[in-house]
């Protein structure tokens, strides 16, 4: 009846070079974005910031990121999140910015968003591959797309994904 | 139709309520300093203001518009003007609380919402 509603923001984090994606940690992402709606809403912000806040899942191979915020609140921190320009772990800066790519109320509005997200971009990949290899695991990682698996299939994606770019 | 929302030291007290009235929200106050012989300029003030904005409400908080309309430097009362969040200029105001090591406060004489002052100001 009474329920705690949060907003689920799927963003995507881009850096320049692929390999730093991988040194990528939830911890890490927390305090940019801590640090960001700190310095863009003041202390305002950063006590919105610290009440119902998490990471929910990050991938480091695609760079996909959920974040969680309370629902009255989420559109004043999803405005500080274009200010962050770089992530900072294992003392390294790694330069980036975050795209927002949807807005769920639950996790698994998002995930099922993803992995429509993610057979749109294996579509598009599909006319780029250069041998018939590439092709057939392609069209498997799209056949296999399903919630039911859910976990095989965000690696698949994930993994198939990756391959595909670094052949690139 | 009566102006102002006046608030004394004493206890009168008398609050008026209007529709369609400006946008703008006026707000008469005096800064309070530990030392009372220290003086600032208009400009040193509205900085001071803006720092306050700028720690409580950060970077978007420090850009919100207001004006100083009128400053007695003898008395530190200042008219100040903002254009709708009357609520983040008065909660920042009341939050501040030293300046440059002086204890400090903001005291909210006067808030209405058409224009205080006579019109060849």
């Amino acid at each position: 009846m009474v329920r705690l509603k949060s907003r689920y923001l799927l963003c995507e984090v881009n850096v320049s070079d692929r390999s730093q994606l991988l040194l990528l940690d939830d911890r890490a992402i927390m305090v940019a974005v801590k640090a960001a709606v700190a310095r863009t809403h003041g202390d305002y912000g950063a006590a919105m910031c610290s009440i119902r806040f998490c990471v929910k899942y990050l991938n480091a191979h695609t760079g996909i990121v959920f974040l969680r915020f309370p629902k009255r609140c989420y559109k004043l921190l999803w405005s500080a999140l274009p200010f962050i320009t770089s992530i900072e772990t294992r003392g390294q800066k790694i330069p980036c910015f975050l795209n927002c790519l949807h807005v769920g109320g639950t996790i698994r509005t998002c995930q099922k968003f993803l992995i429509r997200y993610n057979t749109q971009q294996l579509h598009r990949m599909l006319p780029k591959c250069k041998s018939e290899e590439e092709k057939q695991q392609v069209r498997k990682a799209i056949l296999s797309c399903s919630l039911t698996e859910s976990k095989e299939a965000f690696e698949e994606d994930s993994e198939s994904e990756g391959e595909e770019e670094e052949e690139e | 139709m009566k102006e102002v929302e006046e608030k004394e030291e004493a206890s009168v007290y008398q609050r008026v309520v209007l529709k369609n009235a400006s946008p703008y929200h006026y707000l008469k106050v005096r800064l309070v300093l530990e030392d009372d012989s220290t003086r600032l300029s208009a400009v040193e003030l509205k900085y001071f203001i803006i720092t306050g904005l700028k720690s409580l409400y950060g970077e978007v908080g420090a850009a919100l518009n207001f004006d100083v309309l009128k400053y007695d430097e003898d008395t530190l009362t200042a008219f100040l003007r903002v254009y709708s969040s009357l609520v983040k200029l008065w909660s920042s105001l009341t939050l501040l609380g030293s300046y440059q090591n002086q204890a400090c406060a903001f005291r909210v004489l006067q808030v209405s919402r058409l224009n205080p002052l006579p019109k060849n100001m």
